[in-house]
């Protein structure tokens, strides 16, 4: 076996960031079921949050590329 | 595939799991780069795609048969979802390409698990930096035709509504956003799905094959799961197949609308 | 309209992974010019263009 712990390490970084945007979404689409006419105030927050748990998941690939 | 099963049988070596050197199939004839499988089906593929809408489109009757039935659904799925819903009016120009892109992936992607071709040739990575690169030009054409040069790229670079040392941090990024990673990832995202997803399928069907050729039975045994699981894969991979074939349209389509429709 | 969002969701994607590549590049190039041994440029140019990122996708889709 080859490879580095460094990638062991970014998966299960990702396990969080992977949680979160499933409970982004998952909020945002009970919250448009419920409501529909609120879709055009939560859409941008639900985008952000996606943002923010995706930077971090991107962070943590960017990291495990160049942490020697 | 099939020098593989076979070097399993005699070998009696351990499992040598697929890898990438699975995907660099040896040329047909000769010693070039340019007559290896994926060559061949893409060329296939451009026959298929032909042939198919060509006879589904001789015959057109107010009555449609089966043939013409199918060629017209999909036509119109290109044409109503991906061109007029996401470009607008101005959507017709664009029609040709998108149809010609949707039905040239489809058509590859879904030959990674017809029997006997069972190679999708997206999964080298060449083939979709091309289809990549046309949509690059094509959008940014389109940009640069509809609102000029200058006023396209300052559209680009600058947001407005913020201060003026803020673009100093921005700039860089949006111009890096517009001409290296939409490419990038429209390219990356189908040649990593197809090539995951052959991967996927050599390692359940040749870890069952393996395991049925194992001397313990207890191998033997549990080997229908993995064939079993590797043909539940392949009606995966189809889904993922069409989807992605979908996505890489969707996605140059919104490239194109957002070069048409960007005012500020 | 459910295409545009993830239309919307992929250029987040985009937006987020050229910010980190392009400033956290800049910083460690600064890094590799100095040469001293540490790595400070390279943290700081990660930190700042997620932050310049993150910026950016607030102006694009969070502004409403």
């Amino acid at each position: 076996m080859h490879g580095t712990l460094n990638l062991v390490g970014y998966g299960l970084s990702a396990i969080g960031p992977a949680i979160a945007t499933g409970m982004i979404f998952a909020a945002y689409i009970s919250g448009v079921a419920r409501q529909p006419e609120a879709r055009s105030v939560l859409q941008p927050l639900a985008f952000l949050g996606f943002a923010l748990a995706e930077a971090l998941a991107l962070f943590g690939l960017v990291l495990a590329f160049v942490l020697k | 595939m099939g020098d593989r099963v076979r070097s399993f049988q005699f070998s009696g070596e351990g499992f040598v799991p697929p890898s990438t050197a699975d995907f660099n199939l040896p040329p047909a004839f000769g010693h070039s780069e340019y007559t290896t499988k994926p060559v061949f089906l893409v060329f296939l593929s451009i026959i298929v795609v032909s042939a198919f809408f060509i006879a589904a489109s001789r015959k057109a009757a107010i009555v449609p048969s089966k043939l013409q039935f199918a060629g017209e659904s999909i036509y119109s799925f290109v044409r109503h979802d991906l061109g007029e819903e996401i470009i607008g009016h101005e959507f017709m120009r664009f029609v040709p390409f998108l149809f010609t892109l949707f039905t040239f992936v489809l058509t590859n992607n879904v030959f990674g698990i017809v029997p006997f071709l069972q190679f999708p040739a997206m999964s080298h990575v060449g083939f979709p930096y091309v289809l990549a690169l046309f949509s690059f030009f094509i959008f940014h054409a389109v940009g640069i035709k509809k609102q000029g040069l200058g006023k396209y790229l300052r559209g680009i670079a600058f947001m407005p509504g913020v201060p003026k040392f803020v673009y100093i941090l921005l700039t860089p990024i949006e111009i890096a956003t517009f001409f290296i990673v939409r490419p990038l990832t429209l390219s990356l995202r189908l040649f990593a799905n197809m090539f995951a997803g052959h991967l996927l399928l050599l390692v359940f069907i040749t870890g069952g094959d393996y395991m049925l050729h194992d001397s313990h039975t207890f191998l033997k045994i549990l080997s229908p799961f993995s064939f079993t699981m590797g043909i539940g894969m392949t009606f995966f991979e189809f889904m993922v197949q069409c989807l992605q074939a979908y996505i890489i349209t969707l996605l140059t389509a919104l490239f194109i609308a957002g070069a048409l429709a960007d005012e500020h | 309209m459910a295409s545009n969002d993830e239309g919307a969701l992929w250029s987040i994607f985009g937006y987020l992974i050229s910010g980190l590549l392009i400033w956290g590049g800049i910083g460690m190039a600064l890094d590799h010019w100095f040469d001293k041994g540490h790595h400070w440029f390279t943290l700081g140019g990660f930190l700042l263009g997620m932050g310049a990122s993150l910026y950016l996708v607030w102006l694009r889709f969070g502004r409403e």
